[in-house]
């Protein structure tokens, strides 16, 4: 009994001190109750439902983005891939066959991520280029796939509720909150890939690719291999991400998911990734997004004069800049 | 093992042509290694020494030349098929992920897994307390195998690398530069780590251009400039100086 506990904890310090995600989540704790105290109408079931439901679509995106990272590359194509897999799901709904849509929405965004990672090692252009370029490209064909329009269903189908409904258990228990179900494919995702990162071979080749790609090569790693999986991972989580939008409006443009991909980077850093690989952790990126969604929701509620609704994306800088610096500095303490 | 891959040597590289481009970097290059010797490879930045390792370890492919390992003629294409034939490769201090564990760097490649269809679930306990014993075996202490290996000094990842090699059985350890970046007190720790692999029969080549710390513990001395052989020297044939001049070129063969 006492053993059994031991190793529990044993396993928890080990998890943390292996995510190094202790920074992020004690600034998302110190954030949380300074805007408890000063934020007027914050500290609710309804505030905090809405932190979480604007956090998940993102939250997606940013597990694979995360994933990437940690591997030494990044990519900018996440934002139009999202789109591509919306229109992709959205359409075979309007077909009445919606498993046929989730089943392209994700592979057809998971190929195109591939295609990013086969551009990246086969001609070593960096990643950021690579996919500033393919992003482009990709908005291009969700317009093809569109052709330019928007697409707006009004028929109601069941897997709508399944992926982004009421999360009616929970709804019903805590007054006035209002989440959804997304929420529980994010926390699955997020534990999935959390482990596969920490307790798999894979991850452990994922580490090692980012942190130093001539050791990694030294011992037989598959470095190409294991950075092509990654960039179709993040591919097929931002289609993922593209269903969930589609099933929480019935909607789907053009320009949805963009400017997506920069808040995935910037949650994955505050949430302890480093920029140039080798470090990161899955949980850190679901607090660095919970913690951007948060700041978002406390703005908006303060309701400062110089900063309206449409205006808090500054002090979200500031906060992004803050955090990776204060995460710099919780790391070389430990 | 048979007998003859005992007599034979571990590796011997012939007429071995490498060209960048208009460059040639190495011009029909021989080069052997024998069983439990330690054969310092040595020339001037830039003479060839890291090609040459390069094409043994597969990293590049020669433009033309042999390679018999342990008697038998091998074509090598990635770093993955010399370390399966039982190469070892530590380059300078990028033999170690510095921000992973010592354990999970010693397994690195090598992982010990519970297989459930195509997921390959880590034994960490197991990892961790195998490194403790493994390094142990080989001399080598540690605080604990989480410890990052960034929070380690360049001795003591060099001498990790060391004897990860041993303890997976290697059949022939490649140093590049293992010393270039360490104070005396941590270089003198290296070699006695480089003796103890060579006491267990390992065959090691240590690549320097400072004679100074393979004088002594070098069974035999190859010597490159330009991107040829100036020859093969054994142990006490010639002086530190004559070696050196002999990089320089400030005197021919």
């Amino acid at each position: 009994m006492v053993n059994a506990r031991l190793t529990w904890q044993r396993e928890i310090r080990h998890l943390f001190a292996e995510s190094s995600v202790a920074g992020p989540l004690f600034t998302l704790i110190f954030v949380f109750i300074l805007s408890s105290l000063f934020v007027p109408h914050f500290f609710s079931w309804r505030t905090v439902s809405g932190i979480v439901n604007a956090a998940t679509l993102t939250g997606i995106v940013t597990i694979g983005v995360t994933l990437l990272m940690i591997s030494g590359e990044f990519d900018l194509s996440v934002g139009s891939l999202i789109a591509v897999g919306g229109y992709l799901f959205g359409q075979q709904c309007a077909h009445n066959s919606p498993l046929l849509g989730l089943a392209l929405a994700f592979l057809i965004p998971g190929f195109l991520g591939a295609l990013n990672g086969l551009i990246r090692v086969r001609t070593g252009i960096p990643s950021f280029i690579a996919t500033l370029g393919t992003g482009f490209i990709f908005r291009g064909a969700a317009w093809i796939l569109s052709g330019g329009s928007m697409l707006q269903l009004t028929d109601k189908l069941p897997i709508y509720d399944i992926f982004n409904g009421r999360f009616n258990l929970l709804d019903d228990l805590l007054p006035g909150a209002n989440f959804l179900t997304s929420l529980l494919w994010l926390l699955g995702t997020v534990l999935v890939f959390q482990y596969v990162l920490v307790r798999t071979r894979y991850g452990n080749h994922v580490f090692a690719v980012g942190g130093q790609v001539e050791a990694a090569t030294a011992q037989g790693v598959n470095v190409e291999r294991v950075k092509v999986i990654n960039f179709a991972i993040s591919g097929a989580l931002a289609g993922f991400a593209g269903v969930f939008t589609f099933c929480q409006f019935q909607t789907m443009r053009v320009a949805s998911g963009s400017g997506t991909e920069l808040t995935a980077i910037a949650s994955a850093v505050v949430g302890g990734a480093l920029l140039a690989g080798g470090s990161g952790s899955i949980w850190g990126a679901l607090i660095g997004v919970l913690l951007i969604s948060m700041l978002r929701t406390a703005v908006v509620l303060l309701n400062i004069p110089f900063i309206p609704a449409d205006n808090f994306e500054a002090i979200v800088g500031v906060t992004i800049v803050g955090a990776a610096i204060f995460n710099n500095w919780v790391r070389q303490r430990t | 093992m048979n007998t003859s891959a005992k007599n034979c040597p571990v590796v011997e590289m012939k007429n071995i042509v490498k060209r960048f481009g208009t460059i040639t970097a190495l011009k029909n290059v021989d080069f052997k290694i024998d069983q439990a010797q330690v054969m310092a490879l040595v020339g001037d930045n830039g003479a060839g020494k890291s090609t040459l390792i390069k094409i043994l370890t597969g990293i590049y492919p020669p433009n033309s030349g042999e390679i018999y390992f342990e008697g038998k003629l091998v074509q090598i294409n990635s770093p993955r098929e010399a370390r399966d034939l039982g190469i070892e490769t530590c380059y300078q201090d990028l033999a170690l992920v510095n921000l992973m564990s010592i354990s999970r760097n010693f397994f690195l490649g090598r992982e010990l897994v519970h297989q459930f269809g195509p997921i390959n679930w880590l034994k960490i306990g197991e990892m961790s307390a195998l490194t403790r014993s493994a390094l142990a075996d080989v001399g080598i202490q540690i605080h604990s195998p989480n410890d990052r290996v960034g929070s380690l000094s360049g001795g003591e990842r060099q001498s990790i690398a060391i004897g990860r090699a041993v303890h997976f059985g290697a059949k022939l350890l490649i140093l590049d530069e293992p010393t270039s970046a360490l104070s005396v007190a941590e270089t003198r720790k290296v070699l006695k780590y480089i003796e103890n692999a060579k006491v267990r029969g390992l065959p090691v080549i240590f690549i320097t251009h400072n004679v100074h710390h393979v004088y002594l513990m070098a069974d035999a001395y190859t010597i490159i400039r330009h991107g040829e052989k100036v020859g093969t020297y054994c142990r006490g044939e010639l002086s530190e100086n004559d070696i050196a001049d002999l990089i320089t070129g400030q005197r021919e063969k």
